[in-house]
């Protein structure tokens, strides 16, 4: 008895060491590899600030590292906020967009770029994509906070945020439908998501506001895992549901606006990374759960945008491309050999 | 003093009442249960002594405390529920579902201490899932699950237990393991519980007190034996095709009535006779039975007609002869074999009479039994081995 005890503890720690080393052997990978080579050595040196190739310097410190970076907290905000949502909806097939977020943001972004010749701006800069795409995503969630308030049922929830998410998608199809040739391959390229170009500045926001917001979430964990019964056995064990509720919609949708925002919709991290932490764990306890969609998030992330960035290079795959042709099996291979549903 | 308490009770859905006009006084141990059809509301009576459903009209109050006004920790601490829902918790042990009880106790991160541990196997050896623990929740059977879904609220150390059709999906052996549970923990415990049941049985088998409700009220309200009566169980739901008994504490199912069989019975030879004719939907004719025998409430309940005689009492001439008469013109007789005493020696001679008019008799007796009874041997006795066989050869002589 007792010795089973340690032993799946013991399991799960050799899981988390296992993916940990995992993470940074991809982001060591993911800074060494690409156009310019940089040698090990050269990238202890660079790193310390003792190095004095200034390719290296620059590739390392203005462009690799920083993607490198939003890439891990890019995958564990989208991964965390996964999991919330689909702890609330009790559903294995929730994903961090589910109530419109993405979608949100994709109207204003497509707005912005393909109507932005006709107001008046030449070439929209990047900052005000990223600001544009956060109010869209954050007017979602303001909209589906409110209607939470009012609706009994969750699942009429998720109803409601699938809606809002068809409407902004068939205005931004009807501005697809309406653009200029340029402007929709630049549009559409947004869509599929892309941790390059990431600066500093990005990379300390999303450290910061994720941070904030994850660490929330973790505060959360015994009333996640009461939600696992379900809204009225955890209302009987004294879990205020109300509150529960708008702080799930809100902090994983602010999850997900803030990577939507400066990296675009990275599809499949959201849905993915919760069941392979699952699964591989074989636990649903959130104070387990928690750190390691964090972890694996952040370690897939990593690895695809690693991946979509050298495989066809000098030509850069969209990331969401293939987060989804490498998790997709995974998942299924996982769910095949489980016997239990999820 | 009562535990929890429903004055003027009115519950619903916004502003539809489901059933209004409850009155409710639990004590300390009582075992409480409510008997309606499906749809009644039950389950919504349940929830909102749960604290579950706000009341429309009307109060709860939980020792004393008027219950919507109770901290939810406070209440959670007094109070568990047990629901119908089916839950998937997904990747959690039972260990851990059962645990979970322990929320209201727990500190901010819901880490388990020693005392949370052991409560929480103690309950879990309670209603023996103890080899279960570190199973997943979701791999159990529903007897099993059930199980543990009690077990979980007794780790919230409540003073009353609510429970939501518990014994549905169950298996017999669950069933009655579920509620030989509730039934100690009411007497060894105190623990006060609270539950709707579908089977009018096990109510009146294991609970104190009855609430029937239907039509959005209560209909009425004590002791099973005493307001469980043929009627009452009719009129809450609405049965005509089957009969309650009281003393069988059972369910009986009547046809339609067909063929007309007369059967000689007593001393429970008769019961699965009746049953048997009776799901062929042959008309049971019986008699004459004491009224103080087991084949008499059965054959009333299955609405056989019971020519019977008073309890001890010798059989009357005037029994003997309807008996022989209703014998007569029925289609088919049967002796289903009942031992033959001093108070019921004449029921040998409804056999002889009838065997005088040239009636053909099916026998479930030995041959040199019924010599013995009947006198002379007769090419008219149809010997069978078993009711079985007999009921096939009277339904290939109806086609």
């Amino acid at each position: 008895m007792i010795k089973f005890h340690i032993g799946r503890t013991g399991k799960i720690l050799l899981l988390f060491v296992l993916f940990g080393l995992l993470l940074i052997l991809f982001v060591i990978l993911s800074i060494v590899y690409g156009s310019v080579q940089i040698p090990l050595q050269d990238l202890v040196n660079v790193l310390l600030r003792h190095g004095e190739n200034i390719v290296y310097n620059k590739v390392v410190w203005d462009i690799r590292f920083p993607r490198a970076l939003a890439s891990v907290l890019g995958g564990a905000a989208l991964a965390v906020s996964g999991l919330l949502l689909q702890i609330f909806f009790r559903n294995p097939i929730v994903d961090s967009y589910v109530l419109g977020v993405s979608s949100g943001a994709t109207l204003i972004v497509a707005v912005l770029m393909l109507t932005g010749f006709t107001l008046g701006i030449g070439t929209i800069p990047s900052y005000l994509l990223s600001a544009g795409a956060l109010v869209g995503a954050l007017a979602v969630v303001l909209l589906i906070v409110a209607i939470s308030c009012k609706v009994k049922q969750v699942v009429t929830l998720l109803v409601i945020g699938l809606m809002i998410g068809y409407i902004c998608s068939a205005v931004s199809s009807i501005l697809v439908a309406f653009a200029e040739k340029e402007n929709l391959h630049n549009f559409v390229l947004w869509t599929l998501g892309s941790f390059s170009g990431f600066g500093w500045d990005e990379v300390i926001i999303q450290a910061i506001a994720g941070g904030v917001l994850m660490v929330i979430a973790y505060l959360f964990c015994k009333s996640l895992n009461a939600l696992l019964l379900g809204e009225n056995y955890a209302r009987s064990m004294g879990v205020n549901i109300r509150i529960l509720r708008i702080f799930i919609v809100l902090i994983s949708s602010a999850l997900a606006a803030l990577v939507t925002a400066f990296a675009g919709p990275v599809a499949f991290i959201g849905l993915a990374a919760p069941h392979l932490a699952r699964l591989t764990l074989g636990t649903s306890d959130n104070k387990i759960l928690i750190p390691a969609t964090i972890i694996l998030g952040a370690l897939i992330t990593t690895l695809c945008d690693f991946l979509a960035r050298i495989t066809f290079s000098p030509v850069e795959l969209p990331i969401s491309a293939v987060s989804s042709l490498i998790g997709a099996p995974i998942v299924i291979v996982l769910l095949m050999k489980r016997r239990t549903s999820l | 003093m009562n535990v929890l308490q429903a004055k003027e009770l009115a519950v619903g859905y916004d502003s539809r009442t489901v059933v209004g006009g409850i009155n409710l006084e639990a004590l300390k141990g009582q075992f409480i249960c409510l008997l309606g059809p499906n749809g009644s509301g039950k389950s919504t009576i349940l929830r909102c002594l749960a604290g579950l459903l706000a009341p429309l009209q009307g109060s709860v109050f939980l020792k004393g405390n008027l219950l919507y006004r109770m901290e939810p920790k406070e209440l959670s601490r007094t109070m568990a529920v047990v629901l119908t829902e089916r839950l998937s918790p997904g990747l959690i042990t039972v260990f851990d579902v059962a645990a979970m009880g322990r929320y209201p106790y727990t500190d901010f991160f819901g880490r388990l201490s020693g005392e949370d541990i052991q409560k929480t196997w103690e309950a879990l050896c309670l209603v023996n899932a103890h080899d279960l623990a570190e199973r997943y929740f979701d791999e159990l059977s529903d007897g099993e699950k059930q199980k543990v879904l009690l077990a979980r609220a007794l780790v919230q150390e409540p003073e009353v237990i609510i429970l939501d059709e518990p014994t549905s999906h169950l298996d017999v052996k669950h069933r009655l393991e579920v509620m030989k549970i509730l039934r100690q923990l009411t007497k060894e415990k105190g623990i006060t519980v609270i539950l709707s049941l579908h089977e009018i049985d096990l109510a009146l088998k294991s609970c104190e007190t009855a609430l029937l409700v239907k039509n959005g009220r209560i209909l009425t309200y004590g002791a099973p034996e005493e307001i469980l009566s043929e009627e009452m169980v009719a009129e809450l739901y609405d049965i005509e095709s089957a009969n309650f008994s009281n003393y069988l504490g059972g369910i009986e199912l009547r046809n339609s009535g067909g063929t007309r069989v007369y059967v000689l019975a007593g001393a429970g030879s008769g019961a699965p006779v009746y049953r048997l004719l009776n799901k062929f939907n042959f008309s049971v004719i019986t008699g004459v039975i004491h009224e103080n025998d087991i084949d008499y409430h059965v054959g009333k309940a299955l609405g056989a007609t019971v020519i019977s005689e008073k309890p001890f009492e010798e059989i009357s001439a005037a029994s003997l002869n309807k008996a022989v008469i209703l014998g007569q013109q029925a289609d088919c007789v049967i002796d289903a074999g009942c031992p033959i005493g001093s108070l019921n020696r004449r029921n040998v001679e409804i056999i002889k009479q009838l065997l005088a008019r040239d009636k053909i008799i099916y026998c479930l007796r030995s041959k040199q039994e019924a010599r013995r009874l009947y006198g002379a041997d007769d090419a008219r006795l149809k010997y069978f081995p078993t009711i079985v066989a007999m009921v096939e050869k009277l339904n290939a002589r109806g086609r």
